[in-house]
């Protein structure tokens, strides 16, 4: 009787460390920050002392056209960079997918840049696109042509750069293991029937590893939407609002507005469009799933 | 003989003096106590922490800094000062912090100290503190609710005054006859003229990136040129001609200025200065001891100093930090100590010599500061015109503030109109103005 | 096995892409053994005196001598990389432990709640940093807090002295909650992928054996997920080590780590590129030194983590 119940009791003597771990350090202040959005609270107050509001932070936000320009600055930095980083990782998997000498030791350099700090990355960044001492502008004059105003007239475009110089290893690293995990058979086959290369890539290769390539891109959505301390570093969110991404937008809004209540309501906002994103990764998850049982069913009652 | 004799002597009065001293030791009661302080990190609060050990060795009581970047301080602090016992003893604060922690009640009011015969130093001199800053730091309470005045009363002491001087390389302007330009017409035509003259050289380097850095800047020249933010009855004016014409003379310097001028944050901009890439630099005062050091800079001995230049009227800025003590402090009578020996005239001296910047008129005329330092002169003069109405210190400044930064950065780089820009950010402060209170009495 | 010959392009765009990943970490390496004066003056090339007087000025205060060229120590660089090593592994063990049971349990047992705890972990995973500061802010400071005047606070007060009530703001406890709290969904998610392919037979095994969960657990299933607990602790332990926005928010003057040091000395006042540049590097060291020894393990738990999704 004893074992039965200590039996029953297992998986839950399993699980209740990281249960409560969540409850109480993420599931409680997600909890905690809808409620305060509700709110006026400033820094100087605790919760209990601000006062209820109603929707008027997501009101105010919704209408500022500040708030509208940080959200736009993170959708075209989040898909801007996915997509580069695709078609640049994914290019260089197709090129570099080749039996050579030193893979290893390649991809131990390429996974460098991803794994150091990113305060570390926008430091770095942020010297070598300095406008007079920087890398790229003394290199450029060297050269003799004209420096480039890399953190003041094309901001979003640097630290769009920097994030695809940190990030692309991880699309890249990702395509070659899909690619390596190809049937060899479909490939063979298509060898023999005399398919060049780019027709290979085009009808057997892309198809094949889609199903890796859309979940990863959207996992990289996912994390696009997290950076900030690179362009905190590089930027400041500057010039004008041209880099301010809403992470650093709720982080100025609570610390330096002392708005507590708005920044909330801000951060609710990201949420919501994040939760959308996962959505749709689950479902077209589920979908690929459904669809590949389906076709192993097939092809066992063929 | 007679020389070894005279020292000898003087050591006997002095170790005298020093066992006097010892008797009535005003600090003897705190000695040992460890007094807990934030600092932001600054060049001039650099130089005091050369001088803190001097401190402790006079008092015996031991000081223990955490030192923060401005804006970090800010953030630190408004979260300790709200506790009910919060870990600083002594805290520096940027000007437009006094409007907050004045009205959340949480800084002590000084006169219960100076009051206090044990701990008010009769040869303090209070007079002798520059009045601008006394007025723009230490009151609150006073005219327009910020300002010194008959229902006003001191919370703070200024220590690190900071004003705007006018830095150009005297080779450059030698070499091609150029006079220093005493008013805003002269600067800008100079300005302007530099990068034609010495082709690769800016002619002035300003802050002007996104945020408090571009509103610095703007409201360098706003006074000068006549303007403010708000008439007496709170309207934003930001957007009258003064303030086009502010907003415009930040412009046609970006412009003038050095490669990538828009995305200066100060330390940019002053390291274009010190590499010898700008011709002038117009902004505080403080950068003095980096410019003559050679470690940091390549234009050592070559910077002369002037006046920030006129427009209409003379108007410096008012900048730098104040020490207050916070009212949930453990040690507030020792951290009353500290403030007082550091805003002494002794202290003073001591950190101006470290390269500090001094608050006392006394020490701006010190012989030995001034030999150690001859610019000190020109800046003791530019800090008599010191304008403490400057900028508004009221709580909602920071918003206004942040909002102004990052309109006028889009001016500079995304060629937005000056003054459907100021337009816009006086729309926004009277908006912001009326939410806070301030047209309840019209 | 037999490597391909490729032609000379192919070589010569390899190199391009190794230097373009590899550059900017030797570019910092180089400056941080510049004085100012060379990084500003935009002397680049290699030829210059390389000097240790940045890292001597970022390590002045676990130096056993005193620099010549500083009149005090201001940077307590050493320090924050004490917190930072703390908050770093202990986060990463305790994450490890409590999500390697969590994920067992998911894996191995039905259980009510079960199919609503994966889902959840899955949703959190997507919660960015930002998100949780403005609530992480208020909640350890205001009410994650033992009241001084009870016997435990007091307790702690007496101890370790400071002042006002006990919260979690400003301790290492403090930010290890918060770290293992992010890092959690993510171990668990890629850790039950590694449990999966433990076989089960080996576990009913070691139970006919007469050995209790706890026992298969730590016995049989710890030591044959070992590839996936290295992977996993890796990319804890890169979490911790590098974050910035939530430890600055919760972190006081003793509890400092060196990702909030290295962003407050890019104090606007005076950028010093080569102190900066220098404790960079020192940061980026630790990370560095993993992914050379263990990019196999690194490369492993990205695919599991991902592949998945």
């Amino acid at each position: 009787m004893r074992a039965q119940t200590l039996n029953r009791a297992t998986p839950y003597m399993f699980m209740a460390p990281a249960a409560i771990i969540m409850a109480i350090a993420l599931l409680y202040p997600l909890g905690y920050m809808i409620y305060g959005s509700f709110r006026d609270w400033n820094p100087s107050q605790s919760i209990g002392e601000s006062e209820f509001v109603g929707l008027k932070n997501y009101i105010t936000l919704f209408f500022d056209p500040a708030f509208r320009e940080s959200l736009s600055v993170t959708l075209t930095f989040a898909f801007a960079v996915v997509v580069a980083e695709m078609v640049i990782g994914v290019g260089l998997a197709l090129l570099l997918d080749r039996n050579i000498r030193g893979m290893s030791v390649l991809r131990t350099l390429f996974i460098l840049p991803m794994m150091i700090a990113p305060v570390v990355v926008g430091l770095m960044w942020r010297y070598m696109y300095h406008p007079t001492v920087g890398t790229f502008n003394t290199t450029l004059k060297s050269w003799g042509f004209d420096g480039i105003d890399w953190l003041g007239q094309n901001a979003l475009l640097s630290v769009i750069i920097a994030d695809v110089w940190q990030w692309t290893p991880f699309i890249f690293i990702l395509a070659l293991a899909a690619l390596q995990s190809l049937p060899r058979s479909a490939l063979e086959a298509a060898r023999i029937d005399g398919a060049t290369a780019w027709q290979q890539i085009i009808h057997i290769k892309l198809p094949l590893m889609m199903p890796v390539l859309i979940v990863t891109g959207l996992l990289r959505l996912i994390d696009a939407f997290k950076v900030l301390e690179v362009i905190l570093v590089m930027t400041e969110g500057g010039p004008g609002l041209s880099t301010e991404i809403v992470a650093l937008r709720i982080s100025r809004t609570a610390t330096e507005f002392r708005e507590l209540g708005v920044a909330a309501a801000m951060s609710n906002y990201l949420l919501m469009l994040l939760l959308l994103l996962t959505v749709a990764m689950f479902a077209i998850t589920r979908l690929q799933e459904a669809r590949a049982q389906r076709a192993a069913r097939q092809i066992q009652e063929d | 003989m007679l020389k070894v004799l005279r020292q000898a002597s003087l050591g006997v009065v002095s170790a005298l003096a020093l066992t006097t001293a010892a008797l009535a030791n005003p600090y003897e009661e705190y000695a040992g106590e460890t007094l807990i302080v934030n600092f932001p990190a600054h060049p001039h609060f650099d130089a005091v922490m050369k001088i803190l050990p001097e401190f402790t060795k006079e008092t015996g009581i031991e000081v223990e800094v955490d030192q923060l970047p401005y804006l970090k301080m800010r953030e630190r602090q408004t979260l300790e000062l709200a506790q009910d016992e919060g870990e600083y003893d002594l805290i520096a604060y940027v000007v437009f912090s006094k409007a907050d922690y004045v009205y959340a009640d949480q800084l002590e009011n000084l006169a219960r100290y100076f009051m206090n015969p044990k701990l008010a130093d009769p040869a303090y001199d209070a007079d002798d503190l520059i009045d601008g800053y006394v007025y723009n730091i230490g009151f609150a309470g006073g005219n327009k609710g910020y300002l010194e005045g008959k229902t006003g009363s001191l919370f703070g002491i200024p220590y690190g005054s900071e004003t705007s001087v006018l830095g150009y390389r005297k080779d450059i302007f030698d070499k091609h006859g150029l006079k220093v330009p005493e008013t805003y017409e002269e600067l800008l035509e100079i300005a302007c003229k530099i990068p034609e003259l010495e082709p690769g050289m800016g002619g002035l380097s300003s802050r002007a990136a996104s945020g408090h850095h571009a509103s610095h800047a703007f409201l360098l020249h706003l006074a000068p040129l006549g303007g403010r933010i708000f008439d007496d009855q709170w309207n934003p004016i930001v957007n009258n001609e003064a303030g086009v014409q502010a907003a415009n003379a930040l412009k046609t310097i970006v412009e003038c200025g050095p490669e990538g001028a828009a995305s200066f944050g100060f330390g940019e901009a002053l390291g274009s200065f010190l590499n010898g890439d700008t011709a002038m630099f117009l902004d505080t005062t403080v950068v003095a001891g980096q410019i003559n050091d050679p470690a940091k800079s390549q234009v050592v001995g070559k910077v002369g100093w002037a006046m920030h230049p006129m427009g209409v009227r003379r108007g410096s800025q008012t900048g730098g930090f104040g020490i207050g003590i916070p009212k949930n402090a453990e040690n507030k009578e020792a951290a009353f100590l500290l403030m007082q020996w550091l805003t002494s005239k002794h202290g003073d001296k001591l950190v101006a010599m470290q390269g500090g910047n001094p608050s006392r008129f006394s020490t701006h005329a010190d012989p030995d500061v001034n030999e150690k330092f001859p610019h000190m002169a020109t800046f003791g003069e530019a800090l008599k015109h010191a304008d403490p109405d400057w900028r508004p210190i009221i709580p909602v400044w920071g918003k206004i503030n942040a909002d102004l930064g990052t309109t006028l950065s889009k001016v500079l780089t995304e060629d937005l109109d000056v003054q459907e820009a100021l337009d816009g950010v006086a729309e926004r402060t009277k908006a912001v103005m009326d939410e806070a209170g301030y047209y309840t009495w019209q | 096995m037999q490597y391909e010959r490729q032609n000379p392009a192919f070589y010569a765009l390899l190199a391009a892409l190794i230097f373009m990943s590899v550059g900017p970490i030797l570019l910092m390496f180089v400056n941080s053994f510049k004085l100012d004066v060379d990084i500003i003056g935009g002397r680049t090339g290699l030829l210059f005196l390389p000097t240790i007087r940045n890292y001597e000025t970022a390590l002045c205060d676990v130096l056993w001598y005193e620099p010549d060229h500083l009149d005090f120590c201001s940077l307590k660089f050493g320090g924050a990389f004490i917190n930072s090593l703390i908050i770093a592994l202990a986060s990463t063990v305790i994450t490890l432990v409590i999500g390697c049971m969590a994920a067992y349990a998911l894996v191995r047992f039905r259980f009510m709640g079960r199919d609503t705890i994966s889902l959840s972990t899955l949703m959190v995973r997507m919660v960015p940093p930002a998100v949780l500061l403005v609530p992480v802010f208020g909640l350890w400071n205001n009410e994650f807090c033992i009241d001084k005047a009870t016997m435990v606070g007091g307790w702690i007060r007496d101890t370790f002295g400071g002042r006002g009530d006990v919260c979690l703001a400003g301790t290492h406890s403090g930010i290890i909650l918060v770290y293992v709290a992010m890092n959690l969904p993510f171990v668990i998610w890629i850790l039950q992928s590694f449990i999966v392919q433990v076989p089960r037979s080996l576990e009913e095994a070691a139970r006919v054996d007469g050995a209790g969960p706890f026992q298969v657990f730590f016995k049989i299933v710890l030591p044959l997920i070992k590839p996936g607990l290295a992977a996993a602790a890796i990319f804890t332990f890169r979490i911790a080590w590098n974050e910035y926005l939530l430890a600055s928010a919760l972190s006081d003057r003793n509890t400092k780590t060196v990702p909030i040091l290295i962003v407050n000395n890019m104090s606007e006042f005076n950028v010093e590129w080569g102190v900066i540049m220098a404790t960079g590097m020192l940061l980026a060291i630790p990370p560095i030194i993993f992914t050379l020894f263990a990019s196999r393990q690194i490369i492993t738990g990205m695919t599991a983590g991902a592949v998945k999704g």
